[in-house]
């Protein structure tokens, strides 16, 4: 039965992308059968992330326009064979994308027998988000602590509840999940960023997991490896335990408190 | 982007059937009392009016249905009264009925036409359709050619005082459905309406969700956003909400914005009502 999981979240540059490839490649450790689509087109990213922009010869908008089949479009991973990546198209716009040839790519991927499909979505509400949400059984929402964020991802859970395939049918809802990004327990203790129980309380929802914020996530996205293969970091490690989390097992939260080393978290009782 | 739900239907039938639906009195109601046959009663109700700037009923049909589509529990079903009086002439009267074909076919219910110039009379009468008084809705000063009002069936008021869209028209007060309920979070961006009614929320209301009610407004939960009660005007319509951080607070048009937190009030079971036309809010004990 294959999945399909939503990473969205209505403002830009809170770590979408970032998390799209972490998670693909995440589950694709833990065994599953893994096809990750980047929904940015014109804005595509998710290759870079992903280390494998150099081997792009069709993308997406190809595929949908039947101008390549999806075997010739999906690139697989080369650290992993059970990861395929399905790229954006930098050439063309949003309005490439269409209800019918999404669902068509979706249910050719469905027949290619993967266990999950991950769609990275671009920023905003309009129709690439929409596009990105609209057949998903699952939707994980990345927010930063911060007020502008978890406010669109309000908006986000509100269009998760109304405007995707399973709400219109009525039959199910599509399941939330909040993955909070850039956090920093130091300055939340100084009472300069939300903290967790902020987020969760103005949202309702508990978190599937909260990444800390890290240099080694920018690193590795430079270098075209998600963190979370950086098994020494806090970040790659928090990762994989989102990852954990979201295929049903219960493992603790890390990386929350802040670290009492600092002169001043020692000062503020940290 | 999101494929048409139905074309147009073509049958006039159709939407004139749908539409006097609306007026038909409860056969409970006579039944209740053997002796009566009909009651004739008089409220206020309030209608939106679609005032057409096109023929073309494709035209029309994709932007009404665009509206529909942005707040269904608005408008869907919604009774509607088309304004003609923006067009070069009064059209014919098929030309009318594909229009109220296209516009019933996008969720709406035309129930009659806004009385404009004489030739809407006849146009009407043609159409076997009511004519409502010029509503007074538009504060804007009309670009209309001018016409001599025309004496209508319901309440023809000359007054261009500005009320509150309303348009006189029996309402069976049997017809006023039981309070509307919603479970879910009312997250930033939505927008609820109970239509005649009463309004409960069983969870929160985000910042930037909207919830607005014809009656009172109860939250078991946190308000956020922006509550509005007696949206057509009740003035006895109350908010009662458990948890008090609302950005705006209105009761039949008097309407209060909290740009900072209320000490007493703010995270507090809250009520809110009307005193004459002051919005007061107070501490739930």
């Amino acid at each position: 039965m294959t999945e399909i999981i939503v990473v969205t979240s209505g403002k830009g540059g809170v770590g979408k992308t970032t998390s799209s490839a972490s998670i693909a490649m995440g589950l694709a450790r833990r065994g599953k059968r893994v096809a990750v689509i980047d929904f940015d087109v014109g804005l595509r990213n998710l290759d870079l992330i992903m280390g494998c922009e150099r081997r792009v010869v069709y993308d997406f908008v190809n595929v949908i326009q039947g101008e390549a089949t999806l075997k010739q479009a999906l690139i697989k991973d080369k650290r992993f064979d059970n990861l395929h990546v399905l790229a954006a198209s930098q050439t063309r716009d949003k309005d490439a994308l269409t209800k019918e040839g999404v669902e068509r790519v979706l249910n050719e991927l469905k027949e290619m027998a993967f266990d999950i499909i991950l769609c990275d979505s671009p920023a905003g509400i309009e129709k690439g988000a929409f596009l990105a949400m609209y057949f998903a059984d699952r939707a994980i929402v990345v927010v930063n602590p911060e007020v502008s964020s978890v406010r669109d991802s309000d908006r986000i859970l509100g269009l998760l509840a109304s405007k995707t395939r399973h709400a219109e049918s009525g039959e199910k809802r599509v399941a939330q999940h909040l993955l909070l990004t850039r956090y920093n327990p130091e300055r939340v203790e100084r009472g300069d960023m939300m903290s967790i129980a902020d987020v969760q309380e103005i949202l309702g929802l508990e978190v599937l997991g909260v990444i800390p914020e890290s240099e080694s996530v920018l690193a590795g996205s430079n270098a075209g490896n998600p963190v979370i293969l950086d098994t020494a970091s806090n970040a790659g490690q928090a990762y994989d335990d989102a990852v954990a989390r979201l295929l049903g097992e219960s493992v603790p939260m890390r990386f929350t408190e802040a670290q009492k080393k600092g002169f001043l978290t020692r000062l503020f009782g940290g | 982007m999101r494929a048409r739900k139905s074309p147009p239907p073509a049958a006039t039938a159709e939407a004139s059937a749908a539409s006097i639906d609306l007026f038909e009195s409860k056969p409970s109601a006579a039944n209740a009392a053997s002796a009566r046959v009909a009651e004739l009663r008089f409220g206020q109700v309030g209608i939106a009016q679609l005032k057409l700037h096109s023929l073309d009923p494709a035209l029309v049909y994709a932007d009404v249905e665009a509206r529909v589509r942005a707040a269904p529990q608005l408008f869907e079903g919604a009774p509607l009264v088309l304004d003609l009086s923006a067009l070069d002439a009064v059209p014919a009267a098929a030309a009318v009925r594909a229009l109220i074909d296209a516009v019933h076919g996008a969720g709406l219910h035309p129930v009659g036409l806004a009385a404009g110039e004489e030739g809407v009379v006849a146009l009407a009468r043609a159409l076997d359709l009511p004519l409502f008084a010029k509503l007074r809705a538009e504060r804007e000063p009309a670009p209309v050619p001018e016409a001599a009002a025309v004496p209508v069936t319901v309440a023809a008021d000359a007054d261009p005082a500005p009320e509150p869209v309303v348009v006189e028209v029996p309402v069976p007060a049997e017809a006023r459905p039981v309070g509307q309920h919603h479970a879910d979070p009312v997250r930033s961006g939505q927008r609820l309406y109970a239509r005649g009614t009463d309004l409960t929320v069983a969870a929160v209301v985000g910042h930037g969700a909207e919830v607005i009610a014809d009656g009172s407004i109860h939250i078991y939960g946190v308000l956020r956003g922006r509550a509005l009660a007696g949206a057509r005007g009740d003035a006895s319509a109350r908010i009662y909400c458990q948890n008090f951080q609302a950005e705006l607070v209105a009761i039949a048009g008097q309407y209060r914005v909290f740009e900072e937190p209320v000490a007493d009030l703010h995270g507090k079971p809250v009520q809110a009502w009307l005193e004459g036309d002051k919005l007061r809010l107070a501490p739930l004990s």
